[in-house]
């Protein structure tokens, strides 16, 4: 089977995080750890090209996924594997796009990531096996991975006996009988004395682990983000009021405070009558500016980043997140401010 | 005769509807409604409304009804019978007893723009169809435009005002009728007879204007869990004027013929004790507040069981939530109803806060997944779709949350989910 292997430009032997922005390249053969990958999966299973795409770049523009995956196709690849990518985020998640793009594409796909990594959402239904938390496990972490590609180039499932990670995806239907009288009969079983029987098994939640203090807020540059809907006027982005699937920004240069009449709340889940008469009580720019003028904190950052958290996914959620993250880091934000609506 | 009308109980009057039509009187013969637009214009008139249109909508016709707000199921008690629609048309006094004629089969609603109304989505026909309680029946659809000078909440009074006017002339038209069925509805304080007291918990989203649902023509919103009799839906002791979360929607149809209610009456091994209808708070304190007290009333009334229901997604499953679990802890086996919000493609968690004692959970479906509507040949409510940007009659890819009362918190749908196979 004709592999193609995606890595990040760190993996890829382009540059570390100076190289970051790179686009996406295809280049013919195995790289880095691919090397040892092709090794793994031997004569059968060649690795025709390495994919590879800059970690901020893949987070920027989700659409690098696609773009590539159509060059693979075009190349004559049957399987892509992706990764490992262990605990790191933006890489993960360009994993997770890339794997989720192919298999939209028909393109049979797999990615190694750990548990933990926020991009293993971004993988939907597409498999994902377990990975080390670092680098320093490269080496079991691509025996796994290459015996559940050998697996799937076989044709068959992967379980969680061959580290199989991420959730099994839940698809609606029709039951023969209303949701009503689903309940009545089940409160039949309950006085009956079953105290498990359910519809739905109870969901699992990430625990994050907060960032350190910020040492010295004097020094620190501020962001100010929001999920509440918070758009200039007219929302020229068309910023979603419910299962937001994107988010904004626009700059707050210049500005001293938020303006009536100039911002708004399109926030679909609660009375933005309050919030549209002072939208600083949403984005609260006015006492930060304050607070720049004191000292008490370093500057703001030039821009806002705005999203709508009303009936959003988590997996919509979790990747506005990363790509917040990301761009936040880059412009060496030390903190900041999400308002919660 | 049964003397269900003077023992507490209610005797329901059941004409069935099997055809709809506009024409000069209202008149119902034979499971055929035909609606005088000009009695109809009448009842609709109002400063806040420019202009009103009537149209009809059948089951398995090639129509799409956009823009869905409430949706009526025609009642009346008749002359003399303590009115309907209590707060609203009648005096705010509880109704529930003696006799209600009501036209099965066929509705009142209302479609057009409002503030704070995600849009919502009918098929009379195809593949959504089967998703929602409202394409099951003989629409009489009013669309309209708002008076130029017209405060928005003076609109949506007028609509709902209208809305409920119209569906009790429709069924005063039905007075006279042999009634298909006619069913009696016991008195919840009777006798159970041994069988298991159940009780059903209904939550009523209680967010301002426009998201907000009324208990004798008041909202409960700041109030603590109260009791009412069942039967009192009947007679339309809860209306709705919540237009967000159309899959997540309980339409006044659906609390006038409470999927829950109905569920617990037709078997005969579980007794229908109690309806409590609670707020769904926005704050958690108050959240936790109405939790407790919801399940000490319960308690108080010595019931074995509970049901619970609630409306809009996100923060009402905490709603639901934290009263399984109260309730548990009183020893009251508890079952919620839970619309899932598992992502598009199902893998995320379904469940903005689950319970954490509590564990018996029925599944209306999941909101995120999309579903394909084939173009029609008619649209109501509006001629483009402002979700897509697209002409109402085209070919459409929505999410199953768009879809009016597809995923029904009061239990009406048969779409569940589940782990594919």
């Amino acid at each position: 089977m004709r592999i193609v292997h995606y890595l990040n430009q760190f993996f890829a032997g382009v540059g570390g995080e100076d190289a970051a922005g790179a686009g996406p390249d295809l280049r013919e053969g195995s790289v880095g750890p691919g090397r040892r990958l092709a090794t793994l999966l031997g004569d059968e299973h060649p690795i025709v090209a390495t994919a590879f795409c800059g970690d901020d770049h893949a987070s920027g523009h989700p659409e690098f996924a696609a773009a590539l995956v159509e060059e693979m196709r075009e190349m004559g690849a049957e399987l892509l594997i992706a990764g490992p990518a262990f605990t790191s985020g933006r890489y993960g998640l360009a994993c997770g796009r890339i794997v989720s793009a192919a298999a939209e594409a028909g393109l049979p796909a797999l990615a190694a990531m750990h548990p933990d990594n926020p991009g293993l959402a971004e993988a939907g239904g597409t498999p994902v096996v377990a990975s080390g938390a670092t680098a320093r496990e490269m080496r079991p972490s691509l025996e796994r991975l290459a015996a559940a590609a050998r697996k799937l180039a076989a044709g068959e499932e992967l379980t969680t006996e061959d580290g199989r990670i991420g959730l099994v995806p839940r698809t609606n239907g029709l039951a023969k009988r209303s949701a009503a009288q689903r309940a009545a009969a089940l409160v039949l079983e309950r006085l009956g004395g079953d105290r498990e029987a359910t519809e739905i098994p109870l969901p699992t939640f990430d625990q994050v682990t907060p960032a350190a203090p910020v040492a010295n807020p004097a020094d620190a540059l501020v962001a100010l983000l929001t999920e509440g809907g918070f758009v200039p006027a007219g929302n020229p982005d068309r910023l979603e009021s419910a299962r937001a699937t994107k988010w904004v920004r626009h700059s707050l240069e210049g500005l001293d405070s938020v303006k009536a009449g100039e911002f708004e709340s399109v926030h679909g889940g609660f009375s933005t009558q309050w919030a549209n008469a002072d939208p600083n009580r949403i984005l609260p720019l006015d006492v930060a500016r304050e607070l720049e003028r004191e000292g008490a904190i370093g500057g703001l950052h030039a821009e806002y980043f705005a999203t709508t958290g009303n009936g959003t996914t988590v997996a919509d959620a979790r990747r506005f997140g990363v790509e917040w993250a990301a761009e936040l880091h880059q412009a060496n934000i030390k903190a900041a401010i999400l308002t919660s609506t | 005769m049964s003397p269900a009308g003077e023992d507490g109980g209610l005797r329901r009057l059941v004409h069935e509807v099997r055809e709809l039509a506009l024409g000069h009187r209202t008149l119902y013969e034979s499971g055929r409604l035909t609606v005088s637009e000009e009695a109809a214009r009448s009842l609709l008139r109002d400063p806040a409304l420019a202009e009103v249109r009537l149209a009809c909508a059948s089951p398995g016709e090639s129509v799409r009804i956009i823009g869905v707000l409430d949706a009526v199921q025609p009642c009346s008690k008749g002359p003399g019978g303590g009115g309907v629609f209590p707060g609203f048309l009648g005096p705010a006094l509880p109704p529930g007893r003696g006799e209600t004629h009501v036209l099965r089969g066929a509705a009142v609603l209302a479609a057009g723009h409002l503030p704070r109304a995600q849009e919502a989505v009918i098929d009379m026909s195809g593949p959504a169809a089967p998703l929602s309680p409202l394409a099951a029946t003989h629409n009489l659809v009013i669309e309209f435009e708002r008076a130029p000078d017209a405060a928005w909440e003076e609109v949506e009074a007028a609509l709902r005002r209208g809305l409920l006017r119209l569906a009790v002339h429709l069924a005063d038209a039905a007075l006279e009728a042999e009634p298909d069925v006619v069913e009696v509805l016991a008195d919840p304080a009777g006798s159970p007879d041994g069988r298991p007291r159940v009780g059903v918990v209904t939550n009523l989203q209680t967010q301002g204007k426009f998201k907000d649902v009324f208990v004798y023509g008041r909202s409960l919103s700041g109030g603590l869990p109260t009791l009412i009799s069942p039967n009192e839906l009947d007679d339309g002791a809860v209306v709705s004027g919540q237009y967000g979360h159309p899959a997540l929607k309980n339409p006044t149809y659906l609390h006038q013929t409470h999927p829950v209610v109905a569920a617990v009456r037709e078997r005969d091994d579980l007794w229908l004790a109690a309806l409590v209808l609670c707020p769904e708070p926005v704050d958690q304190g108050t959240k936790e507040l109405v939790s407790a007290h919801a399940a000490r009333l319960c308690a108080g009334l010595g019931l074995d069981a509970a049901i619970l229901t609630k409306e809009g997604g996100g923060n009402a499953d905490a709603d639901v939530s934290l009263k399984m679990d109260r309730l548990e802890e009183e020893g009251i086996a508890t079952v919620g109803i839970f619309a899932e919000m598992a992502g598009r493609d199902g893998t995320g968690p379904s469940l903005v806060v689950p319970p954490s004692l509590a564990k018996a959970m029925v599944s209306t479906g999941n909101y995120d997944e999309r579903i394909s509507l084939p173009s029609c040949a008619r649209a109501l409510g509006g001629d483009r779709l402002a979700l897509l940007d697209r002409p109402a009659t085209d070919e459409l890819e929505l999410p199953a949350a768009a879809v009016y009362c597809a995923l029904s918190p009061l239990g009406w749908g048969r779409l569940t989910c589940s782990e594919a196979a």
